[in-house]
């Protein structure tokens, strides 16, 4: 299978097209058959990925518009690999938790499409097709939002789209004038990223393009201050829009930043440490703070998914191995846990119709199963060791601290902050006296959502547990960016704060 | 020796994942009793492991597997087992195999008895990674493990509702569970920068490796690790001002409080610091140290001030913990880790008893705690009222029993480094503890019979869970007598931990020990004289008293729990709640749709042009090109 | 002797003959003449100044635009009559269907 990823991209498209002919009975199986077979297709890509190379594998390059050098160009390193996996597994587990019952046809070929185009961000090498399936998803979540969300839908969904898609077309301007420098600078188009890597522009250009880049993956990051469109879009999109928006949408901005930024701009970047640090800060407190001021569980969650986004981005910027490691590993821990919280939120609004914590209280008594597995993702959300949450969390902090002790100490406020929000969330739902008549009848999980949620507790443990299997292919290419930034950069400041680990340097 | 050590590492693990098979359904004895069999195997394996080292010498060192790696950091799961790490794994697994037959009994109504067993199994587990961990970071993984088990057995009852503070200090378990996590993590950020200090500068987080690039680092580096890793030993060992949680930390079942919060978890902070002795003893840190030594010999007066005046059974223990873990930190900071090691584990068998004694009144008197509601119980609850003696005597520092030598030695290191104020208080705090610790044990054992009134039908506890405390009770009274045997072994670690009084202490040695001896029967006689007599001389509760300022201030904790509650608790909430509708909504949101609305807005305004009719827009377009052109022609002159 | 700048003058006052046409009138049809007016005045400048220049381009995009202004006249009619069949009226005010 030569083509691995091209069929990986557009089975679920496909088979969303001939969705439209499936009885609506069945229309829920359907999904779930082929969400599982693209998942086990990215199964397969895991396996057959050589963990020991760092560049890029499983390449595919069709020309395009060959006169302007923009082609069907797909590959995947370790860090975008794991990104992939996620996400066909959180659209699995998604599609199957799933609990919506109007029109479901309709909203499993949006998912599918949906998946179609996350997948087709992370294996793009083009910056057209990246581009392309970058604003293509968000058509199906507006539609997501806008068909199914709650009472202020539209105007939420309009704002996602409308907000994220202003950040994109600046991006969009970043990126053609990057085509025509490279033009400029070697007579030849090309829009492959590749490409672009062996530009080495002057840091006042630089400057502009990270600029441009930096609105367009800030939004959808999303970074203070342009956060306020992800509390409307979570309060009011489906479950399913905030597990998929939550675990995949927002990491599109943070693989963003590691796949333009980082290797385009490293001087840019180098300088950009402060004021990105200080947003990231900003992000991590501020938020966590506000998480704790709500009063409905699932905007703590929303607020609690934009704290965490902070220490991902604090991560990608400490400009060495341990915390961009960590960074990417954070994104695919932020992705399952955060993802599952949502789909726990949503199992006891589909009971309850209502998402607010003075409605419940001593729930544990009720829903044990429901109780426990809140609990463990509670624990992995606020960084706990051995869970997944920890190895990522730490991995950052660790890595900030060579850039500044101080900031790092502010960061690491993230886990006792974290602890607060999260904790009241607990004890307000869960314990306390069982007091209103309405909980007391409350039904524990059923099978199908244990089902859906175990394999995401399987994997919080085992991750934190043992996260080599995944940690040591991101390592490797993470490794192999930082020398490529050490190379690349041209001003001092830039080739002293990239630091490239002592054991790859003696490699060398 | 491999398999001791992961047997002596996962039987708990085990007993924690076979109870939580059960934990949904109802109770079931044999889980109880494979639970304890499996951390008595973990004992036995430890104490096979401790007699190995102290008959060959040789410490066992095994690597697991890899946990973490990334960038130059490599950190796996490895396990030490010196003579540091192997005390800890006895006292540990001894005190937790008493603790587990006891809940045995204790547990015995409770319809989440098995869900108990599997927290308090996994409690032993992450304790036993805490103490086994060859790095820093594994020792981290059970930290924060003791601390999540904590949390769950500590919020055990987590059905009970919230009360004001008048009504209940530590206000409902799930309150105080929280409580205890959350400010355990302000401790732990501490713990992980000094983490990240000794990474970036040592390049590792093996506790070898570290310890053997100290003398290569800086003044600077070593005093902050030192800070930042003792921050993270103020919170479990809930030092001032990190203390408020261990008396809220009652809430739980008494078992709990018993293992976790007075024989094991909260000596976490004191074996951080003997564990890291080769950092606390640099010269660099030396002020470092002595902070904690002041800051031990202060919280050592200061839980037992408020002691002495505390009607609640459970908490006058909480406060004696909290007390002897400042005599432990005391030692510590003076170098003589060694006897803080030593009162660690001598206070880990008699507090455990002294709690399992209490939880045995709890029992009799139907979860009653307070001390004025009880009285003569001796008649009744024979065993028990033996067993509490003892303990309390063990505390006082009676002669021959193990509070005696361990804290004895504690006050003499204080006279040796001739820091006599911090021997003063010392000395003092000795008094007060034999004072409040047979308040205690008067007044719910002796005096009148003040519980018949209020209708309570006392009984003793069950025999086997008697029988089971009776190793405690042994080990409270002869702990002492292997004290030099002990110095012996664990002299062997190295010099670091070796500490001997000088020549002219020992020429004191004897009055000092004199003195506080006095001073103690003093405080035990005081308090027989005014709580343990019958008839006219009976002890009442009086109002004056009750109502002095002292007594005001003591109950009420130094108002330290009333100060962080409107000081720290409702500021926060009261910022958050600002920033989220103030700030977020109003000014960073608005923002935002204003943009938007402006866009809007202009659109509707200029939407009017479009009236369709054809002249209209004929003229706009003519409009245009004037324009245009006026434009065009002034830019013509301008270049 | 009349020269270049008569011609423009000329050409420049039918043009604003034909603009001001275009503005005031009402009907379609005068609309249309206005057009054709200002369209003239155009080619009037545009035969004058290639006289001027002795140069023929200018004299050729005349016809060019005579032929097109012919055609369009055509075109344009045939809609007016279909508007006027349908509306009964030619008046701009009463056309304004396409009202925002």
């Amino acid at each position: 299978m030569d083509n691995i990823l091209s069929i990986l991209v557009f089975f679920p498209a496909v088979a969303g097209l001939l969705g439209f002919v499936v009885d609506k009975e069945s229309a829920r199986a359907y999904g779930i058959t082929v969400t599982m077979i693209t998942f086990l297709l990215s199964l397969w890509l895991w396996f057959s990925f050589d963990t020991a190379n760092a560049g890029m594998q499983f390449v595919e390059m069709i020309p395009l518009i060959p006169d302007m050098g923009i082609s069907y160009y797909l590959g995947v390193d370790g860090i975008s690999l794991f990104i992939i996996l996620m996400t066909t597994l959180m659209t699995l587990v998604g599609m199957v938790s799933m609990g919506e019952t109007k029109n479901i046809k309709n909203m499993i070929i949006t998912l599918l499409f949906l998946e179609m185009t996350m997948l087709g961000v992370f294996v793009a090498l083009d910056a057209i097709i990246f581009y392309l399936f970058w604003e293509l998803s968000l058509v199906p979540m507006l539609y997501i939002i806008g068909a199914w969300g709650g009472p202020l839908r539209i105007y939420a969904s309009i704002k996602f789209f409308l907000y994220t898609f202003t950040g994109s077309l600046i991006m969009l301007v970043g990126m053609l004038f990057v085509a025509y420098l490279y033009h400029s600078l070697t007579g030849v188009w090309s829009f492959s990223i590749t490409d672009w890597y062996a530009l080495v522009l002057p840091v006042d250009y630089q400057l502009w393009l990270f600029a441009a880049f930096f609105i367009g993956f800030a939004i959808k990051v999303p970074m203070f201050p342009f956060h306020t469109w992800i509390p409307y879009a979570h309060g009011q999109a489906p479950t399913i829009g905030s597990v998929i928006l939550a675990a995949v949408l927002l990491k599109m901005g943070t693989y963003g930043f590691v796949r333009f930024s980082l290797p385009m701009f490293p001087d840019a970047s180098v300088m950009a440490i402060t004021p990105i640090a200080v947003l990231s800060l900003i992000m991590v407190i501020y938020t966590a703070m506000i998480a704790y001021a709500q009063k409905d569980i699932k905007q703590v969650i929303a607020y609690s998914s934009v704290s965490h986004m902070g220490i991902i981005m604090l991560g990608l910027f400490a400009m060495n191995a341990e915390g961009l490691s960590g960074s990417v590993f954070q994104m695919l821990s932020h992705g399952i846990v955060s993802g599952a919280l949502f789909m726990l939120v949503g199992m006891i609004y589909e009971r309850r119709q209502t998402k607010l914590m003075s409605e419940f209280g001593g729930l544990a008594a009720v829903m044990p199963k429901f109780a426990i597995i809140f609990g463990i993702m509670l624990m992995a959300s606020v960084g706990l060791p051995l869970t997944i949450g920890f190895v990522g969390e730490f991995l950052v902090l660790l890595g900030f601290y060579q850039v500044s002790p101080m900031m790092t100490i502010l960061a690491g406020t993230s886990i006792i902050l974290g602890s607060v929000y999260m904790l009241r969330v607990m004890k307000f739902t869960f314990f306390g006296p069982l007091d209103k008549e309405e909980n007391k009848k409350l039904k524990d999980l059923n099978t199908r959502e244990t089902w859906s949620l175990i394999p995401l507790v399987a994997i919080v443990i085992w991750l934190g547990v043992y996260p080599k299997p995944v940690l040591g292919p991101i390592d490797n290419s993470v490794n192999a960016l930082l020398v490529f930034m050490d190379e690349k950069a041209i001003t001092k400041e830039a080739k002293d704060m990239i630091k490239v680990p002592k054991s790859v340097k003696e490699a060398k | 020796m491999e398999n001791l050590v992961y047997i002596a590492l996962f039987a708990p693990f085990v007993g924690s994942l076979f109870a939580a098979l059960f934990g949904m359904s109802e109770r079931k004895i044999f889980v109880g009793i494979i639970g304890s069999a499996l951390i008595g195997l973990s004992f036995l394996a430890s104490a096979i492991l401790a007699y190995n080292l102290y008959t060959t010498g040789t410490v066992v060192q095994v690597r697991m597997m890899d946990w973490i790696s990334a960038g130059d950091l490599n950190v796996g799961f490895g396990f030490v087992i010196d003579q540091i790490s192997v005390t800890m794994m006895t006292v540990v697994t001894l005190v937790s195999t008493i603790v587990h037959i006891y809940a045995i009994g204790y547990m015995d109504h409770d319809k989440s008895f098995n869900r108990f067993f599997s927290y308090l199994s996994a409690f032993v587990f992450s304790m036993m990674i805490l103490v086994m961990s060859d790095n820093f970071l594994g020792l981290f993984i059970g930290w924060e493990g003791v601390g999540v088990c904590s949390w769950l057995l500590v919020g055990f009852w987590y059905h009970k509702p919230d009360q004001k503070r008048e009504d209940n200090p530590s206000i409902s378990p799930s309150w105080a569970a929280n409580e205890a996590f959350i400010m355990n993590r302000i401790a732990d950020l501490g713990m992980l920068i000094g983490i990240f200090i000794l990474y970036w500068n040592t390049g590792s987080l093996q506790y070898d490796v570290v310890f053997a690039q100290l003398p290569y680092l800086s003044d600077s580096v070593l005093m902050w690790a030192a800070i930042a890793l003792f921050i993270g030993a103020m919170g479990k060992s809930a030092q001032f001002p990190l203390h408020t949680w261990l008396t809220d930390a009652m809430e739980g079942p008494t078992p709990v409080s018993a293992l976790i919060h007075a024989a094991t978890m909260v000596t976490a902070g004191v074996f951080l610091v003997i564990r890291a002795n080769p950092l606390y003893s640099m010269e660099a840190v030396a002020g470092v140290s002595f902070f904690i030594a002041s800051l031990g010999t202060f919280v050592a007066f200061y839980a037992a001030s408020m002691a002495l005046v505390e009607r609640d059974l459970k908490r006058i223990i909480a406060y004696s913990t909290l007390s002897q873990l400042g005599y432990m930190f005391a030692a510590a900071g003076l170098g003589a880790y060694w006897i803080a090691l030593f009162h660690l584990a001598a206070h880990a068998f008699f507090k455990a008893l002294l709690f399992l004694g209490g939880g045995n009144v709890m029992h009799a008197m139907h979860d009653e705690l307070d001390l004025f509601k009880m009285g003569g119980l001796r008649k009744k609850m024979r065993g028990t009222w033996i067993y509490m003696t003892i303990a309390s005597i063990a505390l006082a520092g009676l002669p021959f029993f193990a509070g005696f030598y361990s804290k004895d030695a504690i006050i003499e290191t204080a006279f040796n480094e001739g820091t006599y104020v911090l021997w003063g208080i010392l000395v003092l705090t000795a008094g007060m503890t034999a004072f409040y610790s047979f308040r205690q044990v008067f007044l719910s054992f002796h005096g009148e019979e003040r519980y018949k009134a209020l209708g309570f039908d006392p009984h003793e506890m069950y025999k086997f869970v008697l029988v089971a405390m009776s190793p405690l009770a042994i080990l409270a009274m002869i702990t002492g007598l292997f004290m030099n045997q002990y110095k012996a072994f664990i002299y062997k670690i190295g010099e670091s931990v070796q500490y001997e009084m000088s020549d002219h202490t020992h020429h004191l040695a004897v009055w000092l020990i004199l003195l506080v001896v006095f001073i103690a029967l003093s405080g035990i006689a005081l308090a027989y004289f005014k709580y343990a007599r019958t008839g006219e001389h009976a002890f009442k509760p009086d109002e004056k008293t009750a109502n002095g300022f002292f007594y005001k201030l003591l109950i009420n904790q130094y108002y330290v729990p009333v100060f962080y509650e409107n000081f720290i608790t409702k500021p926060y909430m009261m910022i958050s709640e600002m920033l989220w509708t103030k700030v977020d909504l109003k000014i960073v949101d608005a923002t935002v749709d204003n943009i938007a609305r402006f866009f809007y807005n202009t659109g509707d305004k200029t939407r009017r042009m479009e009236t369709g009719n054809l002249s209209n827009y004929l003229n706009w377009m003519a409009l245009g090109a004037v324009i245009l052109l006026v434009v065009a022609a002034i830019s013509a002159m301008l270049v | 002797m009349i020269g270049l700048s008569h011609y423009l003058v000329v050409s420049a006052i039918l043009f604003s003959i034909g603009l001001v046409g275009v503005l005031r009138r009402r009907n379609l049809l005068m609309l249309f003449f206005a057009t054709e007016i200002m369209l003239n005045a155009v080619n009037i400048a545009f035969a004058a100044i290639s006289h001027y220049y002795n140069d023929l381009t200018g004299q050729m995009f005349a016809f060019f635009i005579i032929a097109v202004a012919a055609s369009e006249v055509a075109v344009g009619l045939g809609i007016l009559i279909v508007l006027y069949k349908k509306h009964g009226s030619l008046d701009l005010d009463d056309l304004a269907t396409m009202r925002g």
